[in-house]
């Protein structure tokens, strides 16, 4: 079972898309009360943050490989996700 | 370019004959190839180039295939229409090997082919019938399906993309992402994509790209080209291959046109390798910014508003019982002042009803003196009429004579004359007869 940090890291983009355009229909309905709507801005500023850190990783540059580098590197422990 | 009787020194040590010069070695290999017996041979066309002086094909099967060649007047003049020699019709070729020996300025390129001096259409080729029989089997055992339930990243952090090395497709695949504002990591996975070569090294690509764990999408990508240079993405082991790969592939394998299986069996096909490129990044990265920049915005607007609200409700809860109370003082007042403008009105209503009454009994009284004058009157007439009755005479013991006829008789002369009288007394009537001497 993963916590609450986990499952918003494992989110992607585009379900922490979908759940920011859910939370802004529920908080424009006028429905939520103060603490419901307290507890998605701050859900909503989280998965904020992890849309922009997704739009960041493709925004610094086009970084071109062979697959061989890429093995390589793998090999070596760089890391997947090119850090 | 020296003169071709310049002969040179042979190879030390070789045992070959020669040098000859290639010009004359070439004329020779041409003159012993047109004394080939002509045959006819029969196979599939693929490749067929229409040129103004010559219409070029390869003649193929399963097991190999031969270059022909065929003068335009000749082709043309066998009538074909439209479409009937296309990529694939299994055709019968009458001619024998020739073989263009080139020049001091031209090469010999398609030196070597049938020259062709019929050409029959027999059918369509046993090739695109495999290709059909494929497709089925692949759809039937549910391939076509596994790629396109797979979750295709919108925002992929790495894409895979198998093309070949000097291929535009790769300028494409770049032009797409660019029109996307993608910059992440493009890892390229170069190898042939045309040839009998081709199949099993854009297969191995791509199970090397799914084995890394570190691609989120596969673009495969070549442009345009016949049938039969596109054939190698129809290779059963690749489709098999690509339909179970865990990493969603986006094909764009020729023009809009050709019909692969690849592209049946992958996640999505596309026309080119640019719409693949865009079709592997749905988000526009630029819009998307200012999206999740707008939508933090009104996250934070409806944070302060919330709480301001909450205030301001607050506030106003603080004050209500105050304002609760001025407020019921506010009402009692007015009922107060209701309750006397309607006593008021009361009083004043009920006097004006006291008043009408009294003025109806007043008439009614004197209505009432009225009557009894009359009444006074009425029995006085009723006892001076009650006087006149004769039934009242009668009763006091007097008689009433009347003759037959009912007249009364007044006199005693009137009472003999009749004879027979009618005597009527108080309470009855009696019969009499007159006897008067």
């Amino acid at each position: 079972m993963m916590t609450e940090p986990e499952q918003q890291l494992a989110l992607s983009y585009e379900a922490a898309t979908a759940r920011l355009e859910e939370i802004i229909k529920r908080l424009d309905s006028g429905e939520a009360g103060l603490r419901e709507t307290l507890e998605l801005c701050k859900e909503g500023r989280t998965l904020v943050e992890l849309c922009a850190a997704e739009l960041e990783a493709v925004g610094r540059g086009l970084e071109e490989l062979r697959l061989d580098d890429l093995v390589a590197r793998l090999e070596t422990g760089a890391g997947a996700q090119g850090s | 370019m020296r003169e071709p009787h310049a002969r040179p020194l042979g190879i030390d040590g070789s045992n070959l004959p020669g040098p000859y010069s290639v010009g004359r070695y070439a004329a020779g290999l041409r003159d012993f190839l047109r004394e080939r017996p002509r045959v006819q041979l029969f196979g599939e066309v693929w490749n067929l180039r229409l040129s103004r002086a010559k219409v070029y094909l390869e003649l193929r099967d399963a097991d190999g295939a031969l270059p022909c060649s065929m003068w335009r007047n000749d082709f043309d003049a066998l009538g074909f229409g439209a479409g009937a020699l296309a990529d694939g019709a299994a055709v019968v070729v009458g001619g024998g090997l020739d073989y263009y020996s080139g020049s001091r300025t031209s090469s010999p390129s398609f030196s070597f082919a049938i020259a062709a001096g019929a050409l029959r259409v027999a059918g369509e080729g046993d090739l695109l019938a495999q290709l059909d029989r494929l497709r089925k089997t692949l759809d039937a055992e549910g391939l076509f399906a596994p790629q396109k339930q797979l979750a295709r990243p919108a925002l992929p952090r790495t894409i895979g993309v198998v093309t070949g090395e000097g291929g535009k497709a790769r300028d494409d695949v770049l032009a797409g992402l660019r029109r996307r504002g993608w910059q992440g990591r493009l890892v390229w996975a170069f190898a042939p994509v045309q040839d009998r070569h081709a199949a099993p090294r854009i297969t191995a690509a791509l199970q090397d790209l799914a084995a890394t764990g570190a691609v989120d999408v596969i673009v495969v990508a070549r442009g345009g080209g016949s049938l039969a240079d596109l054939f190698c993405f129809c290779d059963e082991t690749l489709c098999r291959t690509v339909a179970l790969l865990g990493v969603p592939v986006i094909a764009s394998v020729g023009h809009h046109t050709d019909r692969t299986l690849i592209d049946d069996v992958a996640a999505l096909s596309c026309s080119t390798p640019t719409h693949a490129a865009e079709s592997a990044v749905p988000v526009h990265c630029a819009q998307a910014r200012a999206d999740v920049i707008a939508l933090a915005r009104r996250l934070s607007v409806h944070g302060r508003r919330a709480l301001l609200h909450r205030a301001q409700a607050l506030a106003r809860l603080s004050r209500a019982p105050g304002e609760h109370i001025a407020g019921e003082r506010r009402r009692l007042h007015q009922r107060l002042r209701e309750i006397r403008a309607a006593a008021r009105r009361r009083v004043h209503d009920e006097r004006a009803r006291g008043a009408r009454k009294a003025l109806v009994l007043d008439r009614k009284a004197q209505g009432a003196a009225l009557d009894g004058r009359h009444a006074t009157r009425l029995n006085a007439l009723a006892l001076a009429l009650a006087a006149h009755d004769p039934e009242r005479t009668l009763e006091r013991g007097y008689a009433l004579v009347t003759d037959a006829a009912g007249e009364v008789v007044t006199s005693a002369a009137a009472a003999r004359a009749a004879g027979d009288v009618r005597l009527r007394f108080g309470d009855a009537a009696v019969d009499a007869t007159i006897c008067d001497e």
